[in-house]
């Protein structure tokens, strides 16, 4: 992939995969919860299949996709988050300085959320539906209370998931009406407006992001045993 | 004399009326507290079902599935299915007073419910004698047809969790 050259005065963040893996995880974030409220349970673990992709994928992609993806170059620690915190909401306000790419408080956002992701696509893996048919491939290695247990987790943690979705969306709230940083735009085209001289990030080529899926996706469906 | 009408019975007459009182009333009480029980026991029935068709679930797909095991998972289904109608006494869905996911859809579309449960019990046969001929196709293809109909009434009767 040849980096396409945003219009003037704009500067390419987000690269294609990043921007696919955060879309692919929505919309089935969406197809997953539409599928459990509705028993399509069939659906459901196919979409869950989906997730569990996709999140390792972003997870792989952290270590060798461009710079704004890479955990490296967005996740800091505990000291960088609460100076960035603290300068975000301070009463000098809009003194935080705005990086390219995740800033510390999203950093540690993404973290949990894909943390939050994996940790349900796991438990669903074991979790055994109310009829005892509509349950996750792992579910014989339990027992049908075990099955249960899991699926009852499973509940939890989506209203963990809920919860952290509703905060990320009020983020990109205050930022768009209070910081006016149209975050929403950017990772649906993947460039942002400002753009300081010397200071564009570097990106990959899109070969090595189609490679690591079809190696995510043969790991999947050897680790489901999908025919 | 009146005593001796209390000894030789023609007295007991009131009491026993009032004793029979006494136990319709304490049955129409014993009725709505029996409520509880109801969905207890039918959540019970429901695990069970549960219970033996993911045992059931659980043997598809092997090379050597045990079919003994499938067999009596078989027929204990089948015997839940056909009682599966007689859980759902008029007044015990959501809305009286009693934690339950039983749709009022069950008792507004009786006939629709009564079909399920009927469909439900017919594939249940099917799977008994699949596990009776020991034929491994037969097995799987029905028991996904007997876990469609579980899905699929649990869509059109049982209500949702959901607490928005």
């Amino acid at each position: 992939m040849t980096a396409e050259s945003p219009p003037n005065g704009r500067i390419r963040v987000w690269d294609l995969p990043t921007r696919l893996s955060h879309w692919t995880l929505v919309s089935l974030f969406g197809v997953c919860w539409w599928t459990a409220d509705s028993d399509r349970m069939q659906w459901h673990r196919i979409a869950g299949y989906g997730v569990l992709g996709a999140v390792l994928f972003r997870l792989a992609w952290g270590f060798c996709g461009g710079q704004t993806a890479r955990f490296g170059d967005f996740v800091r620690g505990p000291a960088a988050t609460f100076r960035y915190a603290r300068k975000l909401f301070g009463r000098r306000g809009a003194g935080a300085p705005v990086p390219l790419g995740h800033n510390p408080l999203g950093a540690l956002s993404i973290l949990v959320m894909l943390a939050l992701l994996l940790t349900q696509a796991t438990l669903g893996l074991f979790a055994v539906n109310v009829d005892g048919f509509g349950s996750g491939p792992f579910a014989k290695w339990v027992s049908f209370e075990t099955g249960r247990r899991f699926a009852h987790l499973h509940a939890a943690n989506f209203q963990l998931l809920l919860l952290l979705i509703g905060l990320h969306l009020t983020a990109i709230g205050f930022y768009r009406f209070a910081r006016k940083e149209k975050l929403l735009a950017a990772m649906i085209h993947g460039s942002k407006p400002h753009a300081p001289p010397g200071e564009a990030p570097y990106f990959v080529p899109g070969w090595r992001a189609v490679w690591l899926a079809a190696g995510i996706f043969i790991f999947v469906a050897l680790l489901l045993n999908l025919r | 004399m009146r005593f001796t009408a209390i000894r030789n019975g023609a007295g007991r007459r009131p009491m026993l009326l009032i004793g029979a009182l006494l136990a319709i009333a304490m049955a129409g009480s014993a009725g709505a507290a029996g409520l509880p029980q109801i969905v207890h026991a039918r959540q019970a029935h429901f695990k069970a079902l549960g219970r033996a068709a993911k045992s059931l679930r659980d043997q598809i797909g092997r090379s050597h599935p045990d079919w003994s095991l499938v067999a009596s998972e078989a027929s204990r289904i089948q015997h839940l299915a056909s009682a599966l109608p007689s859980w759902f006494p008029a007044g015990s869905g959501k809305g009286h007073g009693v934690k339950t996911r039983a749709g009022a859809a069950i008792w507004a579309r009786p006939h629709e419910f009564a079909r399920a449960a009927q469909t439900l019990l017919n594939r249940a046969q099917n799977v008994t004698r699949a596990a009776a001929s020991h034929d491994p196709r037969a097995l799987a293809l029905g028991s996904r047809a007997l876990g469609q109909s579980c899905g699929g009434c649990h869509r059109r009767f049982r209500a949702r969790s959901s607490w928005w």
